[in-house]
């Protein structure tokens, strides 16, 4: 490792002392406000050395970490949606007393976990990425320490506990047949003597299923409707985008170095893992009253949809990736969002009635919401738009006629919940909602995130040529 | 050798099967510990003499310990002094000491028998695993680090007292 070495880690080594900087201060002082501006901070500075090192030629590092544009493009993602993401959670923080430098930690840790994903070049950086991310997430679920939100740390705990078992496992078979943990390595390796036998299979399928369960996609996605209700309205967020996000850049960045998809059996896996992840997602958001279980529910079909360009092949296919998990960054952090805004710390409005004639009394965070919906739905003028036309499009090129299908009859059968929604949001109540002062980080930063999908849902072209150089570089 | 290895593998399988399967939780840690020793043994006879060490000294002995300790701690009282009298009926004990005692004497067994184990294996000295861990693995170590830090704090604060909503 030398110096240049070095500033190709800057990013996380900004984010791991962010946290130890949090840690310190609290020893002498105890501030909610300190630990938000810390946190908010060291995030910023992060982001902005990210861009900075974004386009310069790509090094590997230290045998464990690939700091090419690929990583950075997701590293700047993960830490510009984190930031929304504290933002919000400084005003629904503040509803409850105490300094909660646990909550900002943590959450550092775990954008650390997901930047050391996106980076991962080598199982041993994958797995520990992964466990990063995992364990600050077992507390940030059951920070608020209710009933229900300890339900749902142990949910998680045990179900992460149990599927980062089956990676290791399939860790190990790949290891065993390939003798080496380095992706490329185990491309060249297999590509090389034509390995696939038996056993390599089932390693690549045990780290389907472990990658799988972080995906939430169907038949592994039982968890995600109880964690997302438990876990705080931010943290709800959090697992939902920076999460997921991360572990679906490793998955392509691996499976497309090793070509997983010209396998026709993996192929098939994955097919049947879209299509039902697709049905299953949206039919049982279907008649949900609860909006924090609907975003869930939404959202393993959203991951569904993205199997599709996961499953096409050439630069569109990681184009059509970036581009709708930028899309749906932006859309399901501002969905969390209103409901984070509208929230206390002890008490959530997440129910539907709840929102019954909020357009009245919040026409700004109806408005948004209504936005973020719309954008889910993958209605024109909005983010979420151009992120399915780039999905079809992926789709089309490598003729998956049956997953391009399927995701038009689930675009049109989600077009019902999210409507429904919308309908509730202006519906006429003949007694007005009590109006509550809104926190002005989070409505700041709802109010960028709409402009952001305004911006990206009209004029897309420039993050589309970003995420063209990020794909030149994995292509 | 080979033996050797698939011997000490049925005894870590049976003793983590017995450890899942047992309703008492300090028998099922004499099993945890014997599955973790067996495990040692394996690592010792694929030419890794200072990791088989580690698990021993780490695993069975500081951990486990403190798994005891605990379990033992969490009911005190004149009832559960009873019960400790009978946890160590040898109808409880008899399983995990013979499969101790295969371990043991598989481990005399290599010890004895001449020299480095099978031409194929490269035995792995402690220098080799310091030398990567703080060579090519640095990365490694200190994101393993941070991994403890978030597991410290997380447990922090899901441990803290009275705030509860």
């Amino acid at each position: 490792m030398n110096a240049s070495d070095l500033i190709d880690l800057f990013p996380l080594i900004i984010i791991a002392s962010f946290a130890i900087i949090i840690m310190i201060v609290n020893i002498f002082y105890r501030k909610h406000e300190v630990n938000a501006v810390l946190a908010i901070s060291g995030l910023l500075l992060a982001f902005m050395t990210t861009a900075g090192l974004f386009g310069s030629v790509p090094g590997r590092t230290a045998n464990l970490l690939t700091i090419d544009s690929y990583a950075l493009f997701f590293m700047g993602l993960f830490f510009a949606a984190t930031l929304a993401i504290t933002a919000l959670s400084y005003g629904y923080n503040k509803t409850h007393e105490g300094s909660h430098e646990a909550f900002y930690i943590l959450l550092l840790i775990a954008v650390l976990g997901s930047a050391v994903l996106a980076a991962s070049s080598h199982f041993v950086s994958f797995f520990l990425g992964l466990e990063m991310l995992s364990i600050s997430l077992y507390a940030l679920i059951a920070y608020r320490r209710g009933e229900r939100s300890n339900e749902a740390g142990i949910k998680y705990l045990v179900l992460a506990g149990l599927s980062s078992s089956f990676l290791l496992f399939g860790m190990a078979l790949v290891y065993a047949q390939t003798g080496t943990m380095e992706f490329s390595e185990i491309a060249s390796v297999s590509s090389a003597s034509q390995v696939r036998s038996l056993a390599m299979s089932s390693g690549v399928l045990l780290i389907i299923v472990g990658a799988g369960f972080k995906l939430a996609l169907v038949p592994f996605h039982m968890w995600t409707p109880d964690v997302y209700e438990g876990s705080p309205a931010p943290i709800s967020a959090f697992v939902a985008t920076v999460s997921k996000g991360a572990v679906f850049a490793l998955i392509l960045r691996f499976f497309t170095l090793i070509d997983i998809q010209a396998d026709g059996r993996f192929f098939l896996v994955f097919t049947i893992i879209a299509v039902a992840s697709m049905f299953t997602g949206n039919l049982l958001a279907l008649y949900q009253n609860n909006i924090k279980r609907v975003l869930a529910y939404s959202s393993i079909a959203h991951l569904g949809y993205l199997l599709v360009a996961f499953l096409s092949n050439g630069a569109l296919a990681i184009t059509a990736v970036s581009f709708y998990l930028t899309a749906y960054f932006i859309t399901i952090i501002g969905a969390f969002g209103v409901i984070t805004v509208l929230s206390r710390a002890d008490e959530e409005r997440e129910f539907l009635d709840q929102y019954r004639g909020l357009a009245q009394t919040h026409p700004l965070l109806s408005g948004v919401f209504t936005a973020m919906l719309l954008s889910f739905a993958g209605i024109p003028l909005t983010a979420g738009f151009i992120g399915k036309f780039y999905l079809v499009s992926a789709g089309v090129n490598s003729a998956l006629w049956l997953l391009i299908f399927s995701l038009v009859v689930n675009s049109a059968i989600s077009i019902f919940y999210y409507l429904r929604i919308i309908a509730a949001l202006y519906e006429a109540v003949p007694e007005k909602m009590i109006e509550i002062p809104l926190p002005l980080a989070g409505t700041i930063a709802i109010s960028a995130l709409m402009l952001m999908l305004m911006c990206l849902g009209i004029y897309p072209s420039q993050l589309i040529r970003l995420i063209q150089i990020t794909a030149a570089t994995l292509g | 050798m080979n033996e050797l290895f698939y011997i000490s593998s049925a005894v870590a399988a049976a003793s983590t099967i017995m450890v899942i399967t047992r309703a008492n939780s300090v028998h099922a840690l004499l099993y945890l510990i014997v599955s973790l020793l067996s495990v040692a043994v394996i690592f010792y006879i694929l030419g890794a003499p200072f990791i088989a060490a580690l698990e021993v000294i780490i695993y069975a002995g500081a951990i486990m310990v403190l798994f005891v300790f605990v379990i033992m701690m969490l009911n005190p009282g004149p009832q559960s002094e009873k019960q400790e009298r009978l946890l160590l009926t040898p109808r409880m004990w008899a399983g995990p000491a013979v499969l101790s005692l295969i371990l043991i004497s598989e481990l005399i067994y290599a010890l004895t028998s001449a020299g480095p184990q099978a031409a194929t294996l490269r035995v792995v000295s402690p220098k080799d695993i310091g030398v990567s861990l703080f060579g090519p693995y640095a990365i490694g170590v200190e994101l393993a680090s941070i991994l403890l830090l978030a597991g410290l704090i997380g447990v922090y604060h899901i441990a803290q007292k009275g705030r509860q909503d």
